[in-house]
């Protein structure tokens, strides 16, 4: 087999080294206001968000505190907004958010109460996924290719991550702070679609509330920023679809006087 | 002296990678009081930048047998108490050669040995299970190799050592060992949500700090040269495969696919770095990770990186371990023995034999402190991953 | 500020915090802003109504008011806020009963050029006629 090694994808830029400005985000609890801290760092394009975090709190700031784990996209655990934006800092390299002697500016997460500089409290964005009794692995679809695969299903780790940058994002989880947000709802679909021994209508009954799905106002802004291709917008609009089919039917066949 | 009860007993634990999180777990589950301290995120260390496979030891059968057979019992067993953070759905060991073939006869009696369940299949039964592997290849093992998520795979031990009374602080840093003499009575941390310094008093510190651990023991005058071996892994994004795919033959570099989630992740490298900290990424290990990656699955040349990564392996100089006389997956220290009471110290292994590694350093922890208590990790389901944030 | 109040005003702040954020939330953003102008505008309505009965001299005058340029521009902000109301609206219903999920973009485009179109006819017909 041919090796192209002139591969683009490498994304390597030589032993070029950009100076970045980061502006992060500092608070410390019962030690003065929130603000800004400024940290020159000497980063390659190539490298990420994350990386450059790291360096700060390598050589620069041993008590900035900031979540991660996996550096690929699959723990969850290091968003942050970038410029405003909600995005997983482990996978954003460096010159897509700036160039050479720009600023990156890092803050933490919205719409969940802030712990420490850039880390966040996740507890009740955990409880509200258990409570949607979210089941992480799910069986996948087979991989597409020949007829031998429909008894060739296996099981693989469910695509949302669990990172809460759909939450940050949400205009509505904002004003709203009993609102599910849209990754537990996408959750309550997905166990809908796949239940694994739990029982659907458990799931149903625990979305169809007044901060459940019905809250939802079609901003769409999670899933401009979900990382992991969950859609939680479209899973919250199929939910509302399936309980008002529900509804509709319920209706109809009280109308029968036939079915209990 | 009167006997104390074990839960008067308090034990702090340095670190919350694998390794002290299962250790935390065994502990607080024998009945100790446990504190966990860690100076950054849960997993933040090593084990949340590692390769995510659950060894089936049919990686180690031919190269270090001792290391194989842990890995197939501690599969056996973190499969029955984690199902809830793996993705379970096997691996194969191809053979793209004839050079890889050779090693069949080896591979399956070195799995026999192990107790690895490893049958053969031919070419055409693999591309049944994996239409990507290369069409060309001339068949493969199947063993029990698994996925597992690294941050949940902690914060299920951490659940449920915080059941079982633990307490557990991340981004809360060691900077000192209190002592008294020689002998280790607690740590000076710093709580670094607050900036703030405060002590914590304990019967036992155990040092579990994976390749920092030298800086830990450095506190209280120890000699425990690490040596960094980190290696780089190449998340592609998509997913190519079901099952793990490794290269049969020996252990070497650029060897495994790891499917997970959404990605494959390519790996590994090694190589030997002066810190832990921040190790730059040799630009050839990817393009070697690219090449011998798709070497095994043609189709990811049409993808493309979405994270590359590395760590350091907790490894203990080379000189130091032969004085030692221990050559096991991992170490445990008594560091009584270069007259430092009060500190344990367990480096090395893997994270899918954390659980083993913990068994043991607990063993060492009751016999140090005069107490009489069973492990019970074997048989003890742990706890969603989600109860550690909202409890 | 009670720790109470002070979470009461960040909620309220985060009505308007668009950092970062798309056209989605511009969108709700100006669904609210249109509905409480839409709001206010009823009951301007009704105020306005309750001077016919107070008789003919009020009315005149308020007929001349509103015939001034001043007030057929505010007429213009009203069909805007009607036309941005009603048509975001139908996207809103349409989306949010699984209908036209994925084209939801195209669909809020599509009824915004609408909705541009017709103001600038009705804008149009307001200061002609
Ligand atoms: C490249 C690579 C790939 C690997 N792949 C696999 C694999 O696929 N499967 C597998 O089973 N194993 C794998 N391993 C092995 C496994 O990752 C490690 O053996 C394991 O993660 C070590 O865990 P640990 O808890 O000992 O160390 P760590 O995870 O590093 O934990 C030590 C913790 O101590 C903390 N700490 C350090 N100093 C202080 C201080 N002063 N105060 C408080 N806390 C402190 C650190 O922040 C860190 O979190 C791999 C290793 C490497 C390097
Ligand atoms: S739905 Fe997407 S953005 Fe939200 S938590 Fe899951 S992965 Fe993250
Ligand atoms: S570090 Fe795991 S998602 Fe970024």
């Amino acid at each position: 087999m041919k090796q192209e090694m002139s591969d683009p994808v490498m994304a390597f830029d030589g032993n070029e080294l950009w100076t970045i400005h980061y502006r992060v985000f500092r608070y410390k609890r019962s030690s003065g206001k929130p603000h800004y801290d400024k940290f020159n760092v000497e980063i390659a394009p190539h490298e990420t968000v994350l990386d450059g975090l790291e360096k700060i709190w390598a050589f620069q700031d041993r008590s900035l505190t900031f979540r991660h784990a996996c550096h690929h996209a699959s723990c969850g655990s290091c968003g942050i907004r970038v410029n405003g934006v909600e995005k997983l800092p482990c996978i954003v390299p460096i010159r897509e958010v700036t160039r050479d002697g720009g600023t990156v500016l890092c803050e933490p997460l919205r719409n969940f109460p802030l712990v420490s500089d850039l880390v966040v409290d996740l507890g009740q964005f955990y409880r509200r996924l258990e409570e949607a009794h979210f089941q992480i692995i799910r069986s996948s679809e087979p991989i597409e290719r020949d007829e031998h695969e429909s008894s060739n299903v296996h099981t693989r780790f469910e695509n949302c991550i669990e990172c809460g940058l759909c939450v940050s994002a949400c205009p509505v989880s904002g004003t709203d702070g009993l609102y599910f947000g849209p990754a537990a709802l996408a959750a309550s679909w997905r166990m809908i679609q796949e239940p694994r021994g739990v029982d659907p209508l458990s799931v149903r009954s625990n979305a169809d509330q007044e901060h459940g799905c019905w809250r939802c106002h079609v901003a769409f802004e999670c899933s401009e920023v979900c990382p992991s291709n969950v859609d939680p917008a479209a899973a919250i609009m199929a939910l509302r679809q399936d309980l008002l089919k529900r509804k509709l039917l319920r209706l109809f066949q009280r109308g029968d006087h036939d079915r209990a | 002296m009167a006997e104390k009860a074990v839960q008067s007993h308090h034990v702090v634990v340095i670190g919350a990678g694998s390794t002290g999180v299962a250790v935390a777990h065994d502990l607080a589950l024998r009945g100790f009081a446990v504190t966990v301290v860690e100076r950054g995120a849960i997993a933040s260390g090593t084990t949340g930048r590692n390769h995510c496979l659950l060894h089936s030891g049919a990686r180690y059968c031919m190269s270090d047998p001792v290391s194989a057979q842990e890995c197939a019992q501690e599969n056996d067993v973190l499969r029955s108490i984690m199902p809830h953070a793996m993705e379970l759905n096997g691996g194969l060991f191809v053979a793209l050669t004839e050079e890889h073939r050779a090693y069949k006869s080896r591979f399956q009696e070195a799995c026999q040995t192990c107790g690895i369940d490893a049958p053969w299949l031919t070419p055409e039964q693999v591309l049944a299970l994996e239409p990507h592997v290369h069409p060309d290849n001339l068949g493969a093992f199947h063993v029990p190799d698994g996925v597992f998520d690294p941050l949940r795979f902690c914060l299920s031990f951490l659940a449920t050592a915080r059941r079982n009374g633990a307490d557990v602080f991340p981004f809360t840093r060691v900077d000192e060992l209190i002592q008294r003499g020689s002998a280790v009575e607690g740590v000076k941390v710093s709580d670094l949500h607050t900036n703030r310094v405060r002590r914590i008093e304990a019967d036992l510190v155990v040092n579990a700090a994976g390749p920092w651990a030298g800086e830990i023991s450095a506190m209280a005058g120890l000699m425990l040269p690490m040596d960094p071996t980190p290696g780089v892994m190449v998340s592609m994004r998509g997913r190519y495969c079901q099952r793990v795919i490794n290269r049969l033959g020996m252990p070497s570099d650029g060897d495994i696919v790891v499917p997970q989630r959404e990605t494959s992740i390519l790996g590994t490298t090694s190589w030997s770095v002066p810190r832990a900290d921040t190790i730059p990424i040799p630009e050839e290990h990817v393009a070697l990770l690219l090449e011998r990656g798709r070497a095994l699955i043609p189709a990811l040349a049409e993808s493309e990186p979405q994270g590359i990564f590395t760590v350091a392996r907790p490894l203990i100089h080379e000189m130091v371990k032969d004085t030692r006389q221990v050559s096991r997956g991992f170490e445990c220290f008594d560091h009584a023995a270069e007259g430092v009471q009060g500190l344990v110290t367990i480096v090395g292994g893997k994270t899918s034999t954390s659980r083993a590694m913990a068994e043991t350093t607990a063993d060492l922890v009751c016999s140090k402190l005069g107490i009489q208590a069973p492990c019970r990790t074997r048989e003890t389901r742990l706890e969603s991953y989600r109860a550690f944030y909202y409890t | 500020m009670t720790e109470h109040e002070e979470r009461r005003v960040r909620k309220t702040l985060a009505w308007l915090d668009m950092a970062g954020r798309k056209a989605g939330t511009w969108a709700f953003l100006l669904n609210r802003l249109t509905g409480l102008g839409l709001l206010l505008y009823l009951l301007l309505h009704l105020g306005v109504l309750s001077l016919l009965a107070m008789g003919e001299m009020q009315w005149d005058a308020f007929i001349a008011l509103a015939r001034s340029p001043l007030f057929l521009v505010l007429d213009v902000v009203l069909i805007f806020g009607i036309l941005y109301h009603g048509l975001n609206g139908i996207r809103v219903a349409l989306v949010g009963m699984g209908i036209g999920v994925r084209w939801q973009k195209g669909i809020f485009w599509t009824l915004m050029g609408l909705g541009v179109l017709l103001l600038a006819i009705t804008g149009w017909l307001v200061f002609t006629m």
